[in-house]
């Protein structure tokens, strides 16, 4: 297992998360060993891999869903308090079974501050709704969720994850099985409440197309290989032919 | 009050796909009653007395197999293991099995458990109805109370994980909830009632139900209302309670299905009846000078 840092002179050297000597994967059987890599503040970092490069398992690990075999992953929030994470599942995760409306979806992002037992405040309820605003979710919010179509689905569980009012927003294929035009503009979405709300973006894909318009700095994972720098660096035409020559021989 | 009170736990069952340990968890507490009832023959007293300690043994028996299977098959359950639905079944069939051998040497006591079995709640005592009346309250309120907990990680544990939920915690306080209302219901009603009550009407309101809320509320009164056209039915033409609720049920969920098949089909035809007739409005004529 290698891996390579590398400095991004646009971004702060403080890096928001970092692995150190991380090994993910499932039943003890290492996916990924070794890893140390940071995501720098204020960055748009994409995780990127092709299916089963262990993408997914990284960010669950990273969030705590799944155990490290090994390593450990720390947090630098903002005043050394605890990091805010807002999550975007994959969305075919939540069950359709659940008759939940969009705003009803939206509000479970508030029940990290809302104590067992209680129900969230009026002021709670409003918060949701401007979330739900801000990222043009509010004329479907009282449909239910599981009848929305997959952009309208991803423009909730991403208002969803801003009423926790992270710091980091982790998003897992929020572009997978949606169209074309709807992935531009989830993608524009992104782009706009990083600059408006300072946020850190981790994004997993394996589209090198969203990755190249998006992410300021990316996170490769490749044949049990982790690589980081910044995407110009990493998508640039003489290193992916050098990856590929590496790959064929 | 079971009929109108065991469906929201149903609700739980339904939504996270659990809806045969729902019924082989019934059969279970039911083995744990049987094993209660006859205990004095497995230790050696031959008097085939049943009196006031038997009954507690027997709810003790009734919640520690519920608890204790509810505990081996969810965590199969979680797993996703494809073999877990055999599991169940298999304990399904070995509970029903090893209750009728237990009581086989007990004739008194097989009698009451048969009873038991085909849910003739005639026969409980005031006793037992108190019992189920203040547990079946608490049970009703915690779920209510910490129904937002509950929810959230049926729903979606990654996300309660990420808001540092303990969801190991609130797993085992839904677990639990289920397994005591299970253990209760069968204690005073028996596994047939029970298992009816918990699954059916969940079942149908899911097929009106437009949000969770309607679900229970819906679910809760198809219980109360299907528990008491069921004793109607019962005393009317002289049948057993618990095959009777339970039929009612089932009739009551084949012609929901039918209900909402045929305003599909009607709403389809009609969409596309008038899809034609605009086309036909639309479309120049080809009589047309």
């Amino acid at each position: 297992m290698t891996h390579s840092s590398r400095h991004n002179p646009g971004l702060s050297d403080a890096p928001l998360i970092e692995f150190e000597n991380l090994a993910i994967g499932y039943d003890e059987s290492p996916l990924l060993a070794n890893l140390n890599l940071s995501v720098p503040r204020g960055s748009f970092t994409g995780l990127l891999g092709s299916n089963g490069s262990g993408k997914t398992t990284l960010i669950k690990t990273m969030l705590g869903i799944l155990p490290p075999l090994s390593g450990t992953v720390r947090f630098n929030g903002a005043n050394g308090t605890t990091l805010a994470i807002g999550y975007v599942p994959q969305r075919e995760t939540l069950d359709s079974v659940y008759l939940f409306s969009a705003f009803e979806v939206a509000l479970m992002g508030v029940y990290g501050r809302v104590r067992p037992g209680r129900f969230p405040s009026r002021a709670d309820r409003e918060a949701v709704r401007e979330c739900l605003a801000s990222v043009g979710a509010e004329p479907f919010a009282d449909q239910r969720f599981s009848e929305l179509s997959g952009g309208q689905m991803q423009r909730v569980l991403i208002a969803r994850a801003l009423v926790a009012e992270p710091e980091l927003l982790a998003l897992d294929e929020p572009t997978a099985a949606v169209d074309a035009d709807a992935a531009r503009a989830i993608g524009k979405l992104l782009s706009k409440l990083r600059k408006e709300r300072n946020l850190t973006i981790l994004m997993v894909n394996h589209e090198l197309h969203w990755m190249r318009q998006l992410a300021t700095n990316l996170i490769w994972l490749r044949n049990g290989r982790a690589e980081q720098g910044p995407t110009d660096e990493l998508l640039s035409p003489e290193h992916i032919e050098q990856m590929l020559q590496l790959e064929l021989g | 009050m079971i009929g109108a009170l065991a469906p929201l736990f149903g609700v739980f069952l339904v939504m996270r796909r659990m809806v045969f340990l729902g019924v082989a968890l019934p059969h279970i507490s039911a083995t744990g009653i049987a094993l209660a009832l006859s205990l004095h023959v497995w230790l050696g007293y031959y008097d085939g007395a049943h009196g006031s300690n038997e009954r507690i043994l027997a709810i003790i028996g009734s919640i520690v197999f519920a608890g204790g299977a509810l505990l081996v098959l969810a965590l199969l359950e979680r797993r996703g293991s494809a073999a877990a639905e055999g599991r169940i079944g298999a304990a399904y069939v070995i509970a029903t099995a090893t209750s009728i051998l237990l009581l086989a040497k007990c004739p008194q006591a097989e009698r009451g458990w048969l009873s038991l079995f085909k849910g003739e709640i005639i026969a409980v005592s005031d006793q037992d109805l108190v019992l189920g009346a203040v547990s079946f309250a608490v049970l009703t309120t915690v779920l209510l109370v910490f129904r937002k907990e509950l929810l959230l990680v049926s729903y979606d544990r990654a996300l309660a994980t990420v808001l540092r939920k303990n969801v190991v915690l609130w797993d085992v306080v839904l677990y639990a909830l289920i397994g005591l209302s299970i253990s209760i219901s069968v204690f005073i009603a028996g596994p047939l009632i029970t298992f009816g009550f918990m699954l059916i009407p969940p079942l149908i309101a899911q097929v009106f139900a437009r949000s969770m809320r309607q679900l229970g509320i819906i679910a809760s009164i198809v219980g109360g209302a299907g528990a008491f056209a069921g004793f109607c039915a019962a005393y009317h033409w002289d049948l057993p309670i618990g095959p009777s609720n339970v039929a009612v049920l089932g009739a009551a969920y084949v012609l929901s299905l039918a209900g909402s098949a045929i305003v599909r089909f009607v709403a389809t035809r009609t969409r596309r009846t008038r899809a034609k007739a605009t086309e036909r409005i639309d479309s120049p004529s080809s009589e047309a000078p």
